[in-house]
């Protein structure tokens, strides 16, 4: 019955979230491009280096891993990470990396092109791996790297001294860039940055706790093409109305007891990793087709970046996940689970992102004791075709479903 | 002692590092276990406890798989596998630096996996060269010793950190007054070599020292034999007695080395003006040209090439530890860089739990035949 | 009532019948899984001696990778599911399920009651599976059956440690070359598919009683080791390869209830 609407989906609507936030998206290849074509320069980003500093700059940049991501969801995935295999990079390497070091050589693919880069904008607060990453880009391109520290914290809190080297780290960065480009800081322009991403981080924080009413009023995949706008345009005006009309979007739905996932809602679980993006109906529909809607991830919670002043927007760049430890993790996904009623919780073992998997057994087994729900794990990779099994999904996401199951009948 | 009898001590204590350790115990001293790749070791030993290195053992992982996927290098899976059957037992703390994402998730497992011993991090900066990376790195340094006061019991006082400063200066001098000595023995085989290179994570520096200084006496000494095919050799690890042997049996010597627990702890000496606990911090600010360091201009591959030229290798051989990231990245540059200088290189996987070298071998044969 | 499980494997196939969803009437197995006549075979051998046709059984379901192309059913169950309850019927109070298939390995936690708590399998490496002794055998030239008797009678096993099928191939085909013995050779590699299992049970938590199903379970090298790497019994039974189809038909019967 569910199928049936969306076989009759009316075409988008220019005034629903869904396209705002796509146009978003879309948008920000092309004025990259854009600014390209007038000669100015352009930067490849990584994705948690502070959005605020190109924006408040006026500098065009790009984003890698969203790229990568892309043209890994349209199919490209293999032939790019092969090409880089080719070069001599190891395929168990990060399949972003691979596909983002093949483009940078190939300067061309139809699933997704980006404008070469002038400089590259590197942030390691989400693993280690992209140091060497834009390590290997800047040389291969002959460009200049800006690199901003932030090292993985093994304590809950944010140290003074921590504090410190980030502020003076985000300041030589501006400072490095003004030089590169020409561009000026401006405090008031800085300002209105900080409040529109704080505007579009509050109406992300919202809309993603709507998954707290049962049946959640979206599907949680939605979350994995959303996230983008929140990583790369949270500065944006466009952005916070997008987020806000997404809000509002999820609350009406929960009012007329309706949802974007298109089925009966029988089990709510939480999505552990990066998405599988070459499989990504593959896992969708595995879930959909037995009425498992993923009401949450720690995305939601992830890219709440509210903040008062400077310091404090250095203070949630450190907060980001993989850069935080076990406990500090732990607690925000057992308070998500909690707080979405969640019932199971599935992992992607992402081959691709050994700092996400490599102490998520330890992380899930806690998770599962502290709210009482099944844990199944999938392996699988974010851009690497290569990596991932079909039938091994689905008698996972089977045996999951069963367990909650029989634990609903149990009561 | 004759060459051969210093040659066989440090073989002794390479095999044995559990030996070292109950010895060093038994004499009422204290033991913090250093992971890979930089610890800031003469803290440790101003502190009066003994820094043992822990890189992990060539086995098979069983329980370690209970915290690691596949994909974690077999560095760190055999720490922690080494930790969970209790061979690190009696050592006060380990300290893990975060340098790489698999020793960000070593440090977090070892927390639930050997809770008996005391994980301290170390967090350095890898953004270390301008100023204001000194403080960063001076609040690392103090956790530390904040950290190993509260687990050992043991006090600090920057006044012993010169002299045990002054320790480590001297051994990374004899190290390095090592390497060409032991290039002009072709007699010393690769094992041997590696030996006493792996000898040094499991003695107080000043005793290895001193035994150093003997062994190069004798060498000065005796005559070398026939020369090898020199080879510059790099990589994190290269002390797998599977892989040694293979060198040896194909006639390479390793005239120089860009390995991580071998010459790359050695380049940097602490410099000598200031209050030490700033030196210390400034030493790794002076770090370079390795894998796990930010390295914008990729200066490590310059570094592997002139290495090879300068020492007269014949060819390079890197030891890729398998999954170790850090080292994968830089493969495809230093493999250009070569050619463009006219070095073979070969590039050997090798692994924790490998015990089959067929591979190694057969491109060991070919690179020989082919020089 | 009858109801009927079918488990359809990666190269075998098996069906169970059950009367009332207590007795076990019938079982059989047949060669060749998914994609092969295998199904089918063991359908009609299953009915041939029960004397049952299709149109007496109440409820079918399916099981095994080929589980959602089964043509005689609609209704699956994941193996997961139907081991777990396959096992606590033939053992009953038992807490960990451990199950060796022909592609994969997984290890089952039960509660006291025989309700599957959680679960783990094997990584995508084919090592620690039937197909890796399927391998090794055909290296040593000796039937599979054969690998655990003669594990049994090694005295030192050797060390077969690779991570991977193709390494631990050349690795042992290098052991054999060097004049290792059968036996000893037989003997590594069941302890080496035991290692692994061993891991992920603990992985999971390892609570006794502990039962083995799935071909694997027939193979007394692998068990001994497993046992030696668990410092526990583990239980086994004739069944053991077709607890995966008599889970199935159990579940036929409770879906009816």
């Amino acid at each position: 019955m569910a199928e049936e609407i969306k076989k009759h989906r009316p075409p988008p609507d220019p005034n629903s979230a869904k396209y705002k936030l796509g146009q978003i998206a879309a948008k920000a290849y092309s004025d990259a491009q854009a600014a390209k074509d007038r000669g100015e320069p352009v930067g490849w980003c990584a994705s948690n280096f502070p959005v605020e500093i190109p924006e408040t700059l006026g500098l065009a940049v790009v984003y890698p891993e969203n790229q990568a991501a892309g043209i890994a969801a349209r199919g490209g995935g293999a032939r790019l990470c092969e090409e880089a295999e080719g070069d001599g990079y190891s395929n168990d390497i990060c399949a972003y990396a691979r596909i983002s070091l093949a483009y940078a050589k190939l300067k061309s693919a139809p699933e997704q092109d980006v404008p070469m880069p002038d400089f590259v904008l590197c942030c390691n607060n989400i693993c280690n791996c992209m140091i060497k990453w834009y390590e290997n880009l800047a040389r291969e391109l002959n460009i200049p790297m800006i690199m901003i520290d932030i090292p993985f914290n093994p304590d809950y809190e944010v140290s003074d001294e921590q504090l410190a080297y980030v502020r003076a780290q985000f300041w030589d960065a501006i400072h490095q860039l003004e030089k590169l480009t020409g561009k000026k800081w401006s405090d008031e322009k800085y300002k209105e940055v900080m409040e529109y991403s704080g505007r579009t981080s509050r109406a992300w924080l919202a809309a993603t706790a709507t998954a707290r009413y049962t049946p959640s009023p979206f599907n949680g995949f939605d979350l994995l093409n959303h996230m983008a706008v929140m990583v790369t345009a949270r500065g944006k005006k466009e952005a916070a109305e997008a987020m806000e009309t997404l809000l509002k979007e999820y609350e009406d739905n929960h009012e007329k007891g309706v949802s974007t996932f298109r089925a009966e809602e029988k089990y709510r679980i939480m999505f552990e990793g990066i998405a599988c993006w070459p499989w990504l109906r593959v896992t969708s529909t595995g879930l959909k087709s037995r009425g498992i809607n993923m009401v949450t991830t720690i995305y939601a919670d992830a890219f709440g970046f509210i903040y008062k002043d400077f310091d404090d927007m250095c203070r949630a760049y450190c907060k980001v996940p993989n850069a935080i430890n076990l406990e500090f993790s732990r607690d925000k996904r057992v308070k998500l689970c909690k707080d979405n009623h969640v019932e199971g919780l599935l992992v992607h073992t992402n081959r691709s992102c050994k700092l996400w998997s490599g102490f998520m057994y330890e992380m899930s087994r806690q998770i599962g004791e502290a709210c009482d729900i099944p844990v199944a794990s999938f392996d699988g990779d974010q851009a690497d075709p290569r990596n991932f099994s079909e039938a091994q999904y689905d008698t996972r996401v089977q045996g999951l479903m069963e367990i909650m199951e029989a634990n609903k009948e149990v009561g | 002692m004759n060459t051969q009898e210093i040659l066989n001590r440090f073989e002794t204590v390479a095999r044995d590092p559990a030996g070292q350790k109950d010895k060093y115990l038994a004499a009422g001293k204290k033991v913090v276990l250093m992971a890979p790749v930089y610890c800031p070791e003469e803290i440790v030993h101003a502190m009066g406890l003994v820094p043992m290195g822990a890189w992990g053992g060539d086995m098979e992982l069983r329980d370690a798989k209970q915290y690691f996927p596949a994909f974690i290098c077999s560095i760190v899976q055999s720490i922690v596998e080494l930790g969970m059957r209790g061979a690190y037992e009696g050592a006060s703390a380990i300290v893990i630096p975060s340098l790489c994402d698999s020793l960000k998730v070593l440090g977090q497992n070892w927390k639930y996996a050997v809770p008996s011993i005391p994980f301290i991090p170390m967090t350095w900066p890898q953004n270390r060269k301008p100023d204001y990376a000194l403080d960063f790195t001076l609040a690392g340094l103090r956790r530390v010793i904040r950290d190993l006061e509260a687990a050992t019991g043991a006090t600090f006082d920057e006044s012993k950190l010169a002299a045990s400063i002054r320790v480590y200066n001297e051994h990374n001098a004899a190290m390095r007054d090592l390497v060409p000595a032991l290039a002009a023995h072709p007699e010393i085989t690769a094992a041997q070599r590696s030996a006493v290179f792996k000898s040094a994570w499991f003695m107080l520096k000043e005793e290895h020292t001193a035994l150093v200084r003997e062994l190069l006496s004798g060498l000065a000494a005796a005559s070398p034999a026939a020369a090898k095919c020199p080879v510059t050799v790099t990589g994190i690890l290269a002390d797998a007695p599977g892989l040694t042997a293979l060198l040896d049996e194909y006639g390479f010597q390793i005239v120089a080395d860009d390995v991580a627990a071998e010459s790359r702890q050695y380049r940097t000496d602490t410099p000598e003006d200031g209050e030490p606990l700033t030196r210390l911090a400034r030493k790794f600010q002076a770090m370079d040209c390795c894998s796990v360091l930010y390295d914008p201009d990729k200066k490590r591959v310059e570094h592997i090439v002139a290495l090879a030229k300068n020492s007269g290798s014949r060819a390079v051989i890197m030891a890729q530890t398998k999954f170790c990231d850090p080292e994968e990245f830089d493969y495809p540059l230093i493999r250009r860089a070569c050619e463009d200088a006219g070095l073979p290189l070969i590039q050997i996987e090798v692994d924790r739990q490998m015990v089959n070298y067929e591979q190694a071998r057969t491109m060991l044969e070919t690179l020989r035949e082919a020089l | 009532m009858f109801t009927l499980g079918v488990d359809i494997g990666s190269t075998t196939s098996k069906c169970a019948v059950l009367e009332d969803g207590a007795s076990l009437t019938v079982t059989s197995i047949a060669v060749g899984g998914m994609g092969t006549r295998g199904p089918q075979e063991a359908l009609d051998a299953v009915l041939a001696q029960a004397g049952l046709t299709l149109n007496d059984i109440a409820s079918v379901v399916a099981t095994g990778y080929g589980r959602a192309r089964c043509p005689w059913t609609e209704l699956q169950a994941s193996e997961l599911t139907c081991h777990a309850l396959g096992a606590h019927m033939v053992f009953p109070g038992v807490r960990t399920v451990i199950d060796i298939g022909g592609q994969d390995a997984k290890v089952i936690a039960l509660n006291g009651q025989g309700r599957m708590k959680s679960f783990l399998m094997n990584d995508k490496c084919a090592a620690g599976t039937g197909r890796f002794l399927d391998v090794m055998a055909s290296v040593l030239q000796i039937p599979v059956e054969e690998l655990g008797r003669r594990a049994l009678r090694s005295e030192h096993p050797s060390a077969v440690s690779s991570t991977c099928t193709v390494f631990a191939e050349s690795e042992v085909i290098s052991q054999l070359a060097n004049g290792v013995d059968l036996d000893d050779l037989a003997a590594g590699i069941c302890a080496s598919v035991a290692a692994r299992t061993a891991a992920l049970a603990k992985r999971l938590g390892v609570v006794p009683p502990l039962c083995m199903s799935g071909g694997v379970a027939r193979n007394a090298g692998v068990r001994a080791a497993l046992e030696s790497a668990l410092g526990a019994p583990v239980l086994t039974s004739e069944l053991a390869q077709l607890l995966g189809a008599v889970g199935a038909a159990l579940y036929a019967y409770r879906k009816q209830h």
